[in-house]
């Protein structure tokens, strides 16, 4: 369906009555007729979440509270928004946040003050039929058929779209999302071919980065960066690579830089921290973690993780009562999440400990351990990383173990988290058990998954399928196992005949890989083959 | 203790309130210009015209002055992406439409609507703006801004049918005429500097924008042309 300017159910957002007035009788003028309006944030997100409107004209700064970037990522995470909106920031001037590649959720447009009637009409007509050519691509992402979305890509740029830059750019980022590092890899290079374009050098770099080319990827990091100083995903990239490499002061320094030019990232400002912290900058961490607070404040990136990061600076500081305010300020915030109930109590156990409060540290700890038992399998890789870390600073060696125990099986190829947990074992001394602990929990997956995949290659497919059957249970989430289990389960029906208990069975697991990685390229293959036996002749 | 401010930071942010300030006053005088027009008050009609010419360069000036601050202090958040040529054209008339029914220039533009190119949109169609400024005061009664893709260059022209440039500007090219300062004439080589540098900010490989002018063209006048690698 083809949207016409007139048509569209628009709202205008801004702070000041003279430019709402204004706004309004421009897009009057052009013959819009459903026009809402909104003062600030919350009124803003109040009508987007009663009304679906086709464009939003939103000022991005709009007095306290929220500003328009915030309104829009949270209008994005909350699906007040979707895909087929046009979202136009209107701003007095650029700022380094604003440009290509800055933000993480983008407007569609930026529009530099002063505005005219003829400059917002023909900006909006571009604006819609540029969200009509990116509507299906965007629409089979949302459904996550990236196979599809990338066919589209295709169809376009065969077509001759009216943008074929971003375009391949939508196309490169499906790549590196399915893991076909070799198709993305080719995309970078046609188009690095005739220029040296941030986002495909960057994108090359990603590629390095996977591949464990960490020098390669960060000279290339550094090529961007030299060329493009307001290129943040090139240095958010780059502190990443130095991180990995352990390169920690450096990571520092380059986040610092990129937090002077856009301060208003809530994870840039949390990985600030982190790295900081490591580094023993406590004053820092310090700044980063409250900056993290307060920017996550209206943003949907608001994470309990920087209250305990936050509280674990102002315990090392010997400020124990800042410690168990910053807290006490997280259960409020986050009343509701386990997850969050499991951090905040295993922080303040480690705060009372360093107090000298035994029977307080222990009954928060005891808390702590019966949330986790609760949730048990539930808990997200960086949340257990983060409660370990307390369990072992109270000396709950044990409890702490299993728990990353847990996270490596589940996450048995995630290089980047048995990293972090290689490192919290050095951080309390215990480099040897940790990298033992690694090796062996590794070690067990990667054997039972090679025993299952050569039985069914010698033919055995209920054989492997049963071995790998026996490891999903133990590793609920654990991505490789969950896949090929399907794969073994797939290639039985298709060898024995449909069975639609074996089907169904099959279903489960691919969502659970769904919910695990939405991006898992063999998600979409054992899909369409799925439904392909299933649908087939015979049965 | 506060951070200290600079009287250059000082200046800058009273550029951009200046800047805010003029931009009010020139859509409230196109205003009053329309509907003195409208009511037949040609003499009130002409002499808003007028003002609204001096208050568009100066807030022009003011722009460029800001960006070219902005620049020198490398805070400018250059943003390279591709564009339709086409659009960064139209949005550049747009902003000088007024002026030019206003002396009844006749504007024509040549470019494909498949012509794409790498730029920051804004500086580009500031330094159009500011080409499209000095063809109107130079200009018989026609302007004509073209866009063409040539040997992986993209030439953009503006040409006018005045009398063109004087000799001792051709020759000394555009950035040696920056430094005649002609206060009588309202010459103070900014927008040529401006354009220039906006020129040299566009890189690709060893190549470097370029920015030069020449008198014939289509319309026999001034040639104004930037050319982006």
């Amino acid at each position: 369906m083809t949207l016409s300017l007139r048509q569209a159910n628009i709202l205008i957002i801004d702070d000041f009555q003279g430019m709402r007035t204004m706004l309004r009788e421009f897009l009057k003028s052009m013959g819009v007729t459903a026009i809402d309006t909104a003062s600030n944030g919350k009124d803003a997100l109040h009508q987007l979440s009663i009304t679906r409107f086709d464009i939003v004209i939103c000022d991005y700064n709009l007095g306290p509270g929220a500003n328009g970037q915030q309104v829009l990522e949270e209008a994005k995470i909350k699906n007040y928004v979707g895909v087929s909106t046009v979202w136009v920031m209107v701003t007095a001037e650029k700022t380094p946040e604003m440009v290509m590649g800055a933000a993480e959720v983008r407007p569609d447009d930026y529009l530099l003050k002063p505005i005219n009637q003829s400059l917002l009409e023909a900006r909006l007509e571009k604006l819609i039929a540029r969200k009509q050519s990116l509507a299906p691509i965007e629409a089979s992402v949302k459904a996550l058929n990236y196979a599809e979305a990338i066919a589209q890509c295709d169809h376009q740029l065969k077509a001759k779209a009216i943008n074929p830059q971003e375009i391949l750019r939508v196309k490169s980022d499906l790549l590196l999302a399915m893991g076909d590092y070799v198709g993305a890899t080719a995309l970078f290079e046609s188009v690095l071919a005739t220029r040296d374009v941030p986002w495909a050098l960057t994108g090359m770099g990603k590629v390095y980065f996977h591949d464990k080319k960490y020098a390669e990827a960060k000279e290339v990091f550094q090529r961007v960066l030299r060329e493009n100083e307001v290129y943040m995903e090139a240095s958010d990239w780059l502190a990443k690579t130095c991180a990995i490499m352990g390169q920690h002061e450096e990571a520092q320094k380059v986040l610092l830089d990129a937090v002077k030019l856009s301060p208003n990232s809530p994870t840039r400002q949390k990985f600030l921290g982190d790295t900081a912290y490591k580094n023993g900058s406590l004053e820092v961490a310090q700044a980063a973690f409250e900056k993290t607070i307060r920017i996550g404040e209206f943003s949907p990136h608001k994470t309990p993780a920087a209250y305990t990061a936050l509280a674990k600076v102002f315990s090392d500081q010997g400020s124990p009562i800042d410690a168990l305010k910053t807290l006490q300020q997280s259960k409020k915030e986050f009343r509701y999440n386990t997850e969050a109930a499991i951090q905040t109590a295993a922080a303040e156990g480690v705060v009372y400990q360093k107090l000298g409060q035994a029977d307080k540290a222990e009954a928060a700890m005891q808390e702590a351990e019966r949330l986790i038992e609760k949730a048990a399998g539930k808990l997200g890789a960086e949340v257990a990383i983060d409660v370990a870390d307390s369990l072992f600073k109270l000396g709950r060696k044990e409890k702490a173990s299993g728990l990353l125990q847990e996270v490596v099986r589940n996450n048995h190829e995630n290089a980047e988290l048995s990293k972090s947990i290689e490192a919290l074992f050095e951080d309390h001394g215990m480099e040897a058990e940790g990298q033992a602990l690694i090796a062996e929990s590794r070690g067990e997956v990667v054997t039972i998954n090679n025993q299952g995949v050569t039985l069914a290659k010698h033919g055995d497919l209920l054989g492997g399928a049963n071995l790998l059957r026996t490891a999903a249970e133990k590793l609920p989430h654990n991505e490789v196992i969950l896949i090929n289990l399907c794969g073994l389960l797939i290639g039985m029906l298709s060898k024995e005949g449909k069975s639609h208990q074996v089907a169904s069975e099959v279903r489960e697991l691919l969502d659970r890989v769904r919910q695990i990685n939405p991006a898992n390229k063999n998600y979409h293959i054992y899909t369409a083959a799925l439904n392909r036996i299933m649908n087939g002749p015979g049965g | 203790m506060p951070d200290e401010i600079s009287f250059n930071d000082l200046i800058a942010s009273s550029i951009h309130d200046m800047k805010n300030s003029l931009n009010v006053q020139v859509s409230a005088l196109e205003k009053i210009a329309v509907q003195c027009r409208d009511r037949g008050d040609a003499p009130m009609y002409d002499e808003l015209g007028r003002v609204i010419y001096q208050s568009s360069r100066m807030s022009l000036n003011l722009v460029e002055l800001l960006s070219l601050y902005k620049l020198g202090k490398a805070i400018y958040p250059v943003d390279m992406d591709e564009y339709a040529v086409s659009d960064v054209i139209d949005e550049a008339l747009m902003q000088s439409r007024f002026m030019m029914e206003f002396k009844g220039i006749t504007v024509t533009t040549d470019c494909t609507p498949d012509c794409y190119w790498y730029m920051d949109r804004d500086l580009v169609k500031g330094v159009l703006v500011n080409a499209l400024n000095n063809a109107y005061h130079y200009t018989a009664d026609a302007i004509h801004l073209s866009a063409r893709l040539h040997n992986r260059w993209l030439e953009l022209r503006v040409e006018d049918n005045g009398p063109g440039y004087p000799d001792h500007m051709l020759e000394t090219g555009i950035l040696g005429s920056e430094r005649t300062v002609n206060f009588a004439t309202g010459s103070t080589g900014l927008g040529f500097y401006f354009s220039a540098q906006v020129a040299q900010l566009h890189k690709n490989g060893k190549k470097r924008g370029t920015l030069s002018i020449e008198n014939g063209g289509t319309l026999g006048g001034g040639c104004f042309l930037l050319m982006l690698p």
